[in-house]
């Protein structure tokens, strides 16, 4: 066997072990073993002088590339073998995705706020500020300059919470509101007015404190036409672009004319049913045209400006939208309750 | 006000159903419903009782004998008000009767061969019956007892009327409105009655509450039941039938819009006045309970004292009974305030003061009364005669003219509507219009006058019975909106978006409370107390929002429900002002920590409790949120929390709030946790960006604006360099003092931060902090570094007696 033969052989024995190598350590072995000082090939190469110039030539090179072929095996193995590691020792640290998390769980918003952004939010974008006022507000902005006389059977219409504070009550509605800002601003007027109000009533649909949201938009030449397009426009916002709405005229001591604004029933689709008392409708609102002694009452004129007001309750909206059977529910802050929502 | 379809259509030529009259009232502003006179009931018919003996066995029966004509049935009854000759109603065998099916009975060693019936069997009245239902003498016998009654067949109509529509409380009202709304003539004849001038009753009219009285006698009338239509009548109109003379009041009530009172003659002691009553006056009313009157209250008396209380209830001592003979009966109009506070303050509703209350047609008043008398002396008086009169009405009605443009209708309904149309609505609404230049004019009848009184009652009259539902929308051209307001409205919006984002959950509690859980926090009660609160829990106006959070925590202990995190926005309430705030309350985990033993492997992640420092950076991050950076904190002296764990939050000097952990034995008092954390913040003065408070009527208007806008900065070039100091300083002295030090001692000094506390001793602790050190003009070299920690623990030494550096 000649020289050429041995370097073949050997790189062929480097091959095969390269490959049975598991490790890192088994690999520098390799490399001392064939490579090394005095390593195998080196051995071979010692013969190297005996042979005649050219074969020597011959010989050098192709231990030369033997060397090279081995040096490259280990190289790609020595990667291969990072790779396997790295891949045991990732998997060694597998997550269970399905693990409970670490973080803070969001909280939840009260239903009657979230309904009430939602209300004003779309006023807002018709155009419509938002207004205020305190809970605890003076009698006459609550009622006489409402257009709601002492001794009127009007004022039984709300069963009002008295307080040990003189010509102050705790406001039965958010039309209070009304009064307060066309005493500060000059028309044209377009607010909104959510708020909390008080009536003494305790039972499944009442609380003694429940919200609503007042509006009120006075100028020039506003009639009914603009209250009917306007509250169209809301409740199919609200309940959906296929709504219809029906204006009943009825009695609110600071409108005239007035209306009940009902709504197609949800629930049965005007079929008639429970929630609706088989008539298909649903009362969702009160509305009107500002009623001129309410003007006369603020100091603006009613020959010049005209406008609409309405006031609805919210909870009613959200018990009807989210199917809640009682509205005392809202106000315990049980957990079980507010994190359904 | 429930009355039958078919009564109303004694006054009005309509063929339409009830559903389309009721859909009609709707959608012109009555507000009603239809629905069916009970509901047919077979094997029920009229009987005449033959005769009545005492059941021999049993104690407090009867047995009766009873024939419908053809058969003799034999029944067993408790009633003793059944008489021979009774015609009663019978539910023979099989009838169904409240889900009851009726079959022979045995009571003793007699057999019953049905049941007679009460109203309150046939589901007519709701109990205070007695006994059986008698019917009137003119009954047919042998006849279908379902179908006599109009069971399941006649329909009613029920109005639920709004203040403003005295006017439609009787069937000529509702018949005056369905001629209007489908343009029908109603019908009524003009009553004549004769009146003798025999005997004028002596009345007089002694206060200027009432308007008009008007007082007739009849002689010698009968007492008896009345009629089966006229008992019909009112049983479907929900009243109990009591005899004729009074039920013919009732009657006339219901028909006409008038209420009427008929006193027992003879049991009147000469002059009767109608006066203003004396205070402390006493009056025995027919449901038998003794009133105290005051000056207010309008009574009629004779000279023994009050016989009625004027508008409202009659008097037991001149009621009629079935040994009245003469009668003087009274139409009378009051005024509707007081009407209004004697009812109210007396707590009596009557269908007399339920009327006056909103209104009764001045000018009809003799009308109603005719036809009262007429009936009375075709049901109740074969030898009676009408022997006298007196009408006292000391300012007749003047009808008040009220022109209506059609320019205003314009400009409130938004269409034209010719004055010929609005004229001919007005007429046909009975209101006397004609038409001008630019519009018309009405005489507004007295039936109207309460509740159209200016131009615009008549825009609504015109428009509801045009049809507002049928006048197209249109959508208003709104002035932009520059509001401040919308601003405040997205600042509360942003402060609830930041408390739900950070785990916290929204409540609404009620802004009532009592005062055992003010006593348990050892607070003071609140300024504002309702007077005529609900409950003792509902009797004042909270003053701060801890008091409803632990309730809300109680609440939740209550299910077991432990870890908790909630806010509240709403408004603290004192005497001379109010203020919204946001409340918080935290207790337990907020986050959750798990430990898993898998494969010999222990895995585990740390839960997160809230405390001091928690419930600090939370509060800390809303504010910075807010643009507000140097908060300030002192000691809080809050009776409910623990001093030591609490503090008040101050920005610029005013407090804003406070924060910390419930005070030890308040908590075991209220029965919550003990590591219950409380806060509130007062969102107002937050957003207000603590400028001055402007309040108006105890009321803090808003205007905010989110972050003042931060102009940019050059970012560093050079880089910054951290050292590491421990200092040991005396237990008083304060983390912040320390830092505040720091961070003042050197332009150079970028930032401080803690890094490690711990006691050396009782008194003593170290306290190691990190502190980056930049220039911004130029790198900085150790050695400047070095000069600089230098001259800083110095000037930190002569600051803080006691201070050393360490290590």
């Amino acid at each position: 066997m000649g020289l050429k033969e041995d370097l073949l052989k050997l790189k062929e024995d480097a091959k095969k072990l390269i490959e049975e190598a598991k490790d890192k350590n088994s690999l520098d072995k390799i490399k001392v073993k064939f490579l090394g000082k005095k390593g195998e090939i080196k051995q071979v190469l010692k013969s190297l002088g005996k042979l005649p110039p050219e074969e020597r030539k011959d010989i050098g090179k192709i231990a030369n590339q033997i060397k090279e072929e081995i040096e490259g095996l280990l190289k790609d193995k020595l990667l291969y073998i990072k790779r396997i590691e790295l891949e045991r020792e990732l998997k060694e640290n597998r997550v269970d995705i399905t693990l409970p998390s670490h973080w803070i769980e969001t909280g939840h918003q009260h239903l009657i706020t979230k309904t009430l952004q939602e209300i004003v939010d779309i006023f807002i974008s018709m155009g419509f500020s938002v207004a205020e006022g305190p809970e605890i507000e003076r009698e006459d902005y609550n009622f006489d300059m409402l257009n709601i006389p002492k001794d009127h059977p009007a004022r039984d219409m709300q069963d009002t919470f008295f307080i040990n504070k003189d010509g102050y009550v705790l406001r039965t509605h958010t039309s209070p509101v009304q009064i307060r800002t066309m005493l500060t601003e000059k028309p044209p007027i377009a607010i909104v007015a959510p708020g909390r109000v008080y009536r003494k009533d305790m039972d499944p649909t009442h609380t003694p404190m429940f919200h609503q949201i007042e509006g009120l938009l006075v100028d020039k030449d506003i009639t009914y036409r603009d209250l009917k397009g306007t509250l169209q426009k809301f409740l199919q916002e609200v309940f959906g672009k296929n709504t219809r709405i029906r204006l009943r005229p009825s009695y609110f001591p600071f409108t005239e004319p007035s209306f009940e604004v009902d709504i197609n029933c949800s629930i049965c689709d005007g079929e008639g049913c429970r929630v609706c008392k088989g008539t298909g409708w649903l009362e969702i609102l009160g509305s009107g045209m500002v009623d001129p002694n309410v003007f006369e009452a603020v100091g603006i004129n009613p020959e010049e400006y005209s406008g609409f007001a309405f006031g609805l309750g919210v909870e009613r909206i959200v018990m009807l939208k989210y199917r809640i059977p009682d509205i005392r529910l809202f106000y315990y802050g049980d957990m079980r309750f507010v994190k359904q929502f | 006000m429930k009355v039958p379809y078919s009564w109303i259509k004694e006054f009005v030529d309509i063929d339409k159903s009830a559903e389309e009259v009721v859909e009609r009232l709707n959608e012109t502003g009555l507000e009603a419903t239809v629905e069916t006179f009970g509901e047919y009931i077979p094997n029920i018919i009229t009987v005449k009782v033959l005769s009545v003996k005492k059941h021999p066995e049993k104690d407090r029966l009867y047995i009766c004998e009873a024939t419908d004509g053809n058969k003799t049935y034999q029944i067993i009854t408790g009633a003793d008000n059944v008489k021979n000759n009774s015609i009663v109603l019978l539910a023979k065998i099989g009838a169904n009767i409240k889900g009851i099916t009726i079959k022979e009975r045995k009571f003793g060693s007699y057999t019953s061969d049905g049941m007679f019936l009460s109203l309150e069997e046939l589901g007519l009245a709701d109990n205070n019956v007695d006994g059986v239902w008698l019917l009137p003498p003119d009954t047919p016998v042998g006849v279908d007892g379902s179908k006599l009654l109009g069971l399941g067949e006649e329909r009613l109509i029920e109005i639920d009327i709004t203040p403003n529509r005295g006017d439609a409380l009787s069937i000529k009202g509702l018949a005056r409105e369905i001629g209007a709304i489908f343009n029908k003539k109603r019908k009524d004849k003009k009553t004549d009655i004769q009146i003798l001038n025999k005997v004028i009753p002596n009345i007089s009219l002694e206060t200027d509450k009432c308007y008009r009285y008007r007082g007739i006698v009849i002689n010698n009338v009968e007492i008896k039941p009345s009629p089966l239509e006229i008992q019909l009548k009112l049983i479907k109109s929900g009243q109990k039938p009591i005899n004729n003379v009074v039920d013919i009041t009732n009657y006339i009530l219901l028909q006409e819009g008038q209420p009427l009172h008929a006193f027992d003659l003879d049991k009147i002691e000469g002059k009767i006045t109608v006066r203003n009553a004396k205070d402390g006056e006493k009056f025995l009313a027919l449901d038998g309970n003794e009133y105290s009157l005051k000056s207010n209250d309008i009574v009629i008396a004779d000279e023994n004292g009050v016989i009625a209380l004027g508008g409202i209830i009659g008097g037991e001592t001149t009621k009629v009974d079935e040994n009245t003979k003469n009668i003087l009966l009274e139409a009378a109009n009051f005024d509707y305030i007081s009407i209004r506070k004697t009812s109210k303050r007396l707590a009596i509703t009557t269908e007399s003061s339920y009327r006056f209350e909103r209104g009764v047609d001045i000018e009809s008043l003799p009308e109603a009364e005719n036809k009262a008398v007429k009936m009375i002396l075709e049901f109740a008086g074969n030898n009676s005669e009408v022997i006298g009169e007196k009408d006292i009405y000391p300012k007749p009605y003047q009808p008040k003219e009220i022109k209506l443009r059609e320019k205003t209708v314009k400009r409130i309904i938004g269409i034209d509507i010719p004055k010929e149309e609005i004229a001919d609505i007005l007429n046909r609404l009975e209101i006397p219009t004609e038409t001008t230049e630019d519009g018309t004019v009405s005489k507004i009848p007295a039936f109207r006058s309460y509740d159209l009184t200016r131009e615009i009652d008549l825009v609504e009259e015109v428009g509801r019975l045009k049809g507002f539902n049928e006048i197209e929308e249109s959508f208003p051209s709104i002035p932009i909106n520059t509001d401040k307001n919308i601003s405040y409205y997205k600042f509360e919006n942003r402060t609830r978006d930041f408390f739900i984002d950070n785990g916290i959950n929204e409540v609404i509690t009620y802004s009532f409370v009592g005062e055992e859980i003010y006593k348990s926090l050892n607070l003071p009660l609140p300024d504002i107390e309702i007077t005529n609160y609900l409950t003792t829990d509902f009797r004042f106006m909270r003053d701060n929002l801890a008091v409803s959070l632990i309730q809300v925590q109680k609440e939740n202990l209550r299910h077991q429900i432990k870890d908790i995190a909630v806010f509240e926005i709403g408004e603290a309430f004192f005497s001379d002002f109010e203020e919204i705030r946001i409340g918080i309350l935290l207790r337990g985990n907020f986050i959750k920590g798990y430990t898993f033993n898998k494969l010999g492997k222990l895995k585990f992640s740390t839960s997160e409790k809230w405390g001091f420092l928690e419930v600090k950076g939370l509060i800390e991050s809303y504010l910075r949120l807010l643009g507000i950076n140097n908060v300030e904190l002192k000691y809080s002296e809050k009776t409910y929390l623990n001093q030591y764990e609490s503090a008040d939050i101050f920005v610029r000097g005013f407090n804003v709030g406070y924060f910390g952990k419930i005070h030890p034995e308040v908590a075991d008092k209220v029965e919550i946790p003990k590591d219950t954390y409380i806060g509130e913040l007062k969102l107002k003065y937050i957003s207000r960006k603590l400028k001055e408070n402007s309040l108006k009527d105890g009321y803090l208007y808003t205007y905010f604006k989110l972050k003042d806008t931060p102009t940019f900065k050059e970012l560093p070039k050079y880089p910054s360099v951290k050292r590491d100091l421990a200092f040991e300083v005396d237990d008083t002295v304060s983390v912040e003092d320390i830092f505040r030090e720091l961070e003042n001692s050197s332009k150079l000094v970028e930032k401080v931060s803690l890094f490690d506390i711990y006691y050396l001793d009782e008194n003593k602790k170290s306290v190691a902090v990190s502190v980056d050190f930049r220039d911004r003009e130029k790198s900085l070299s150790d050695e400047e570094i070095n000069r600089e920690v230098e001259s800083i623990v110095n000037k930190l030494k002569e600051k803080i007696k006691g201070l050393k550096l360490r290590g």
